[in-house]
């Protein structure tokens, strides 16, 4: 019987996607329990099944250089879409003088060990460039220890794009001079006029496109992560047609859509869960294929990791040690300076790989660059960890769009909120979660209210977990639900009033709190009355006090307009005669005045902040046996 | 603020500097970033290939080579590892696949990669994908694999190609082989067989050059890739790898196929020829 079964050796396609996916789930894991970071598990999972290892797959096989092209193109998009665009433009100052440092001075020291070994002047400054930019591999520990909004943080975090787009420009410089094999002046043209088409595309042209899809197709969570995967391999196809590498663009998307992909957001959650479980840890396995451990342990490989590990992290160090004094930051600081940029992974490999694609690099450079990505990994991780611990946490006030709760009980009367929340999440990168609430009284029927929500959600172009909770009121439904989610605002959509409850003025609330949203233990809560799915002209209209303090209608207002905002003063006592359809009016009020008293405002929005005193006065009524945030979730 | 902190950049740069200087100063025996070749005879790229005249591979004779894909890459090779002259010598196929290169320091004979192969040579990175391909006389059909099973079959000893035929076709008649290429083809000429079986680029430089006398029927799925093979142990292969990656980059190789082998081999654009699937 036996002898009938004729057992063949395992090959194609399903044993390769099998060895390349036990690497994924083993090599990190087995590492991690050493003691080693995990991409060193995958790297070396990558050695161990290539051709210089158990050669489980071939030297001429193309699907896991290609999966690994996919993977590559994949980090760089979520490296340019994670990045906080706010606290960038926050310490901008602080960003640009250490950004321009912490990549020219290892940038100048690892062009001068190029040119001191002789290599060629492309290679020489290709190697200067990839030990001058930097991957935030310790970020995550870093925002884990509350240090996130740390200055010191935020201008690390910051200068990422200045090295890494500066690495990026100088690696599309060298990689178009040894391709198309022409004058240094063609291929400076030609790569200026070409991240000129490319930064238009991706910063502007891209994120118009993605919003339309998200909004017009984007009414399944596949559809939209499928979006962003086109977004960034469009702008990645943009890039080689004028000779830049790809990476260069997926970056660029990715920056380019960062509003659109708030980084608490589903699609975001779905863009990390998928990177982080296939397509960037198959990039690493792809880079260790092509590890050569014979040739890592030579004195050549070893003579040249020394080298780039003092270029860089020496340069990283004193880079970080300048930039401290410059801005007053702390020697704890100083050392988050350090541990946020020394690390070398993503572009690093990036580049270095590209430079081996093209021939510059041979792979005892590739395995010296494997050996610093590994040290450099190991000294920020120490680095890290000791300044993370004498750090002291900031205790700022986070921006007002970070965390959105929309509270609804009409979904379809609700798209006017949910665009208002969206422009005001989009300005501070935040996330938008609409929660439908349902009366106490009525019949609750959650999964056709959730198709519901979510048809309108999708028309919204929001990206936030959808909600429902059974309450009382929406008012009180969605304050409830913001303070379990710690929102940093609540929005409450409201139908129209009927005329016979209308007032011709609101009365602004006289002291209304001065940065509320700031001090108050609960979110700042606002009632958006109306509805419309496109906003037009944005006003506000608050009291003398108001006007010389900022306040919550005001900021929202800013956001909106993605400026400042046309100003109602006492003479526009028919104020909400001037609404016209999708027009905005952001106003302060008290309870009388956003609960019932509300001018008609016809096929316009009228955005009413409420008392703090009111938010107060709820919140207390939550006190037990009703315990706040035991919200029924959907 | 005290001296020595405000002199800790300056100490830091200093200190790194030195390092860098000092770490220079010890690798001085570090080659290029891409690789050192060291020729055998000076100045010279001493390149080993079992046949010329080979259509579209090599034209005219070992002595004067005038042309041909694998010799234009011979002489593109020898330009980026900054050597003058290309030097050919003559080994048969056989002797190249176990490792004699004849003294040469490297072969370019349409030689595929294979683990086997491995045992005995060094390989570069691959510069031409190679999948075999049945080639008939002009007129003759092969529409599947039970056809191309009853055909009369001649094939190179010693070849990947045997082993293809073998494995994927499986002859119903006794396979014909023979030492060299040319008398494969002779034999189709002459009708001692009615179809052969050639790499495709070979196959399709044959049928370009005399269409009358051959025709690519098919090829078989494959992910076959002809290498620049070394001798086993060559400290060359880093710098001949880095020229290769270099020469694909640069668009040379594609250059090269266009010109010599009249079809874009490398992105696998021999899509008129159809691919004929092995039974399982």
């Amino acid at each position: 019987m036996l002898a009938l079964i004729e057992l063949s050796s395992p090959k194609g396609a399903p044993w390769e996607f099998l060895v390349v996916f036990a690497v994924l789930l083993l090599g990190p894991v087995l590492f991690r329990r050493a003691g080693i970071p995990g991409i060193i598990g995958l790297l070396v999972g990558g050695y161990a099944i290539g051709p210089h290892g158990l050669s489980l797959i071939g030297a001429g096989n193309s699907t896991l250089p290609d999966l690994g092209q996919l993977g590559l193109l994949y980090l760089m998009f979520v490296a340019g879409v994670e990045l906080d665009l706010n606290l960038i433009n926050k310490y901008r100052r602080s960003t640009i003088s250490f950004g321009i440092l912490t990549f020219a001075i290892p940038f100048v020291l690892g062009a001068l060990v190029g040119f001191a070994l002789g290599w060629e002047t492309l290679a020489a400054i290709l190697l200067g460039s990839l030990l001058a930019s930097h991957t935030l591999i310790t970020y995550p520990a870093v925002k884990e220890a509350g240090l996130a909004s740390d200055p010191a943080v935020a201008t690390a975090v910051g200068s990422t794009v200045l090295t890494d787009t500066l690495a990026l420009i100088v690696l599309a410089g060298v990689a178009g001079s040894v391709a198309g094999g022409r004058s240094s002046v063609e291929v400076a043209a030609q790569v200026a006029v070409g991240l000129v088409v490319l930064i238009g595309y991706s910063l502007f042209v891209l994120p118009q496109l993605a919003g339309w899809a998200f909004r017009w197709l984007g009414t399944e969570r596949a559809v939209r992560y499928v979006v962003a995967i086109t977004a960034f391999l469009s702008a990645a196809t943009v890039a080689e047609l004028f000779g830049i590498e790809g990476i260069v663009g997926a970056f660029f998307a990715g920056l380019g859509m960062n509003r659109l992909v708030p980084n608490e957001g589903q699609l975001m959650d779905r863009i990390e869960f998928f990177g982080g479980a296939v397509f960037i840890p198959v990039f690493l396995v792809s880079v260790g294929f092509i590890l050569n451990p014979s040739v890592m342990v030579k004195g050549e490989t070893l003579g040249l990791a020394g080298l780039f590990i003092v270029a860089c992290l020496g340069g990283k160090a004193i880079a970080a040690q300048i930039s401290a004094r410059l801005f007053g930051f702390s020697r704890s600081q100083a050392g988050l300076l350090f541990s946020l940029s020394a690390a070398q992974a993503a572009a690093t490999l990036a580049a270095t790989v590209i430079g081996f694609q093209l021939g510059l690099f041979s792979s005892a450079v590739v395995n010296a660059v494997l050996v610093l990505i590994f040290v450099s990994v190991l000294a920020s991780t120490i680095v890290g960890t000791r300044a993370s611990a004498r750090a002291s946490s900031p205790d700022g006030p986070r921006p007002l769009g970070t965390r959105i709760v929309v509270g609804l009980g009409e979904p379809e009367l609700a798209l006017g909120a949910l665009t208002l929340a969206r422009r005001i999440a989009r300005a501070d990168g935040g996330v938008v979660h609409p929660l439908l609430v349902v009366p106490e009284a009525a019949p609750f029927a959650p999964r056709e209210a959730l198709a519901r929500l979510s048809e309108v959600v999708a028309a919204a172009g929001v990206d936030g977990q959808a909600l429902t909770i059974v309450d009382r009121s929406v008012l009180h439904g969605a304050l409830r639900v913001g303070r379990a989610q710690e929102a940093t605002l609540v929005l409450v959509a409201e139908p129209v009033p009927d005329d016979d409850a209308q007032s011709t003025a609101t009365p602004l609330a006289a002291g209304a709190p001065q940065r509320a949203w700031e001090r108050s233990p609960a979110p700042p809560v606002a009632v958006v009355c109306g509805n419309a799915d496109r906003l037009g002209v944005v006003r506000v209209r608050l009291d003398d006090d108001e006007l010389e303090s900022p306040s919550i209608a005001a900021e929202m207002a800013r956001r909106v307009a993605s400026g400042s905002a046309q100003r109602l003063d006492e003479d526009h006592a028919e104020w909400s005669e001037l609404l016209a359809p999708g027009d905005v009016t952001f106003v302060s009020s008290e309870l009388g005045d956003t609960l019932g008293k509300l001018p008609g405002v016809g096929d316009g929005l009228v955005v009413s902040t409420v008392a703090e005193w009111l938010i107060r006065e709820e919140s207390a009524r939550d006190t037990p046996p009703e315990v706040p945030g035991d919200a029924t979730l959907g | 603020m005290p001296a020595s902190r405000s002199l800790r950049p300056l100490a830091l740069a200093a200190i790194a500097g030195a390092l860098t200087l000092g770490a220079v100063g010890c690798a001085n025996a570090v080659k290029g970033a891409s690789g050192s070749f060291r020729p055998r005879t000076p100045n010279t790229l001493t390149v080993a290939t079992a046949q010329i005249p080979d259509p579209g591979f090599w034209a005219g004779t070992f002595a004067h080579p005038t042309g041909g894909f694998e010799y234009g890459l011979a002489k593109q090779l020898a330009a980026r590892l900054h050597l003058a002259r290309v030097k050919v010598v003559e080994v048969p196929f056989h002797e190249l696949v176990r490792g004699h290169l004849g003294g040469a320091d490297l072969a370019l004979s349409d030689i595929t990669i294979t683990d086997e192969r491995a045992q005995h040579l060094d390989f570069s990175t691959s510069y031409l994908r190679a999948p075999p391909s049945i080639v008939v006389r002009p007129g003759t059909e092969v529409a599947d694999v039970n056809a191309a099973r009853d055909l009369h079959w001649a094939v190179q000893h010693d070849t990947t190609l045997k082993v293809a035929l073998e494995r994927s076709i499986e002859p119903t008649t006794q396979t014909l082989v023979f030492e060299h290429q040319r008398e494969v083809l002779v034999a189709l000429e002459v009708g001692r067989a009615n179809a052969v079986m050639l790499d495709l680029p070979v196959a399709l430089a044959y049928a370009y050059q005399s269409p009358h006398k051959y025709a690519v029927a098919a090829q078989l799925q494959s992910e076959a890739q002809l290498g620049v093979a070394l001798p086993q142990g060559s400290d060359n292969v880093e710098a001949v790898d880095s020229a290769i990656r270099a020469l694909k980059a640069e668009g040379e190789i594609d250059r090269l196929g266009h010109r010599w082998l009249h079809a874009n081999i490398e992105e696998g654009a021999a899509e008129d020829v159809p691919v004929l699937r092995a039974e399982e």
